[in-house]
């Protein structure tokens, strides 16, 4: 796992935000075992009890389910899973259009040059 | 949980403590931040009773700083106190004939997480290995308070990360850890509360996370603001 977190946004919600990026791009998957907070604590370099409080906040949203004595896991709840995924890419859609907006460019523009980066960006991937 | 309440320390006519409180709790690493000069070491060795005080007063889990609660906390200095010519393993040696709750278990899984052998005589080991056989010797003694002068000082990179590791694995437990630094940058994300001190008096005490989520700001951030304005 490689991910940097900013200083100035709490880490707990960068956390969460990372596993609802997983959740959305197919890596983590409906029912998979996660790692336990001492874990995760040690692959991301963060705090054990900021850890703690992702996990926690995790489960107050659905995303993973504990029992007792078992590893977390993420949920088997589809519409959870789709709405994380719908919440991810609706905010970056907002985002993209605060700073396009300004721009007054045409919707037929806007959508031509999308399309092309989107294209080259993921044959760059390809590479 | 520890808690210095109105310590006041004078050096002869110098006051180096002038009323500083502040809690730290079990399960947390307080990191006790001075960007300039004394105060830092003096906290941490009057918390260990190695330096008596002119005021105020400390409890460790409610009680006065007394024998039974110096059993509770370890002190790691900022430079190793074994004597050069000593093997890692004599020095571990010497450390559980000293320390009723020397842990060897865990002394060997340490040795182990940072790659070193115990044959090694503490005069052979780098900088950065010295302050790991430093950290070793504290963090190998079963108590519920670890206090660390600036372990990062000093040392170079790698033996930074590795030092860092051992924060965020299970090696620290529990435990409630006093950390005195004065550079911030790489252990932003391990620390839960800091405590700005300058001139012998507390400037500010802060949860980090609490500080991110409600004003948006990183340590240094309150770093700037605080000594800086």
């Amino acid at each position: 796992m490689n991910v940097t977190f900013n200083n100035r946004d709490p880490v707990y919600i960068q956390v969460v935000r990372y596993f609802k990026e997983q959740i959305a791009n197919g890596n983590l998957m409906a029912g998979q075992e996660i790692p336990s907070r001492r874990e995760l604590a040690a692959m991301l370099k963060i705090n054990p009890n900021t850890a703690q409080k992702a996990y926690k906040e995790m489960e107050e949203q659905g995303l993973i389910t504990t029992e007792r004595n078992y590893p977390s896991k993420i949920t088997t709840n589809e519409n959870i899973l789709h709405g994380v995924r719908e919440e991810l890419i609706v905010a970056a859609v907002d985002s993209f259009m605060q700073s396009i907006r300004p721009l007054n460019i045409s919707i037929d523009e806007l959508l031509h040059i999308v399309q092309e980066k989107y294209s080259q960006e993921s044959s760059k991937e390809v590479l | 949980m520890i808690e210095v309440n109105q310590l006041t320390k004078k050096f002869g006519r110098k006051k180096v403590l002038d009323g500083v409180s502040f809690t730290a709790n079990k399960g947390e690493i307080t990191c006790l931040i001075g960007i300039n000069g004394v105060g830092k070491t003096t906290t941490l060795k009057a918390i260990m009773g190695l330096t008596p005080i002119n005021k105020g007063s400390i409890l460790i889990d409610g009680e006065t700083i007394n024998k039974n609660t110096y059993e509770k906390v370890a002190f790691i200095p900022d430079a190793i106190t074994m004597l050069p010519q000593m093997t890692i393993k004599q020095a571990m040696q010497f450390m559980q004939d000293f320390y009723k709750k020397w842990n060897q278990e865990r002394a060997t899984e340490l040795l182990t997480f940072f790659k070193l052998d115990e044959k090694t005589r503490i005069s052979e080991l780098s900088k950065g290995n010295t302050a790991k056989i430093n950290l070793l010797m504290g963090l190998a003694i079963d108590v519920d308070y670890i206090l660390m002068d600036e372990p990062f000082s000093g040392i170079d990179i790698f033996s930074r990360e590795q030092i860092t590791e051992v924060f965020t694995s299970h090696l620290i437990e529990d435990r409630g850890v006093i950390i005195t630094t004065h550079e911030i940058n790489d252990i932003e994300h391990l620390i839960d509360k800091v405590i700005l001190l300058d001139n012998g008096i507390v400037l500010k005490e802060f949860n980090t996370e609490q500080m991110r989520q409600e004003e948006g700001k990183s340590v240094v951030d309150v770093m700037r603001e605080v000594y800086i304005g």
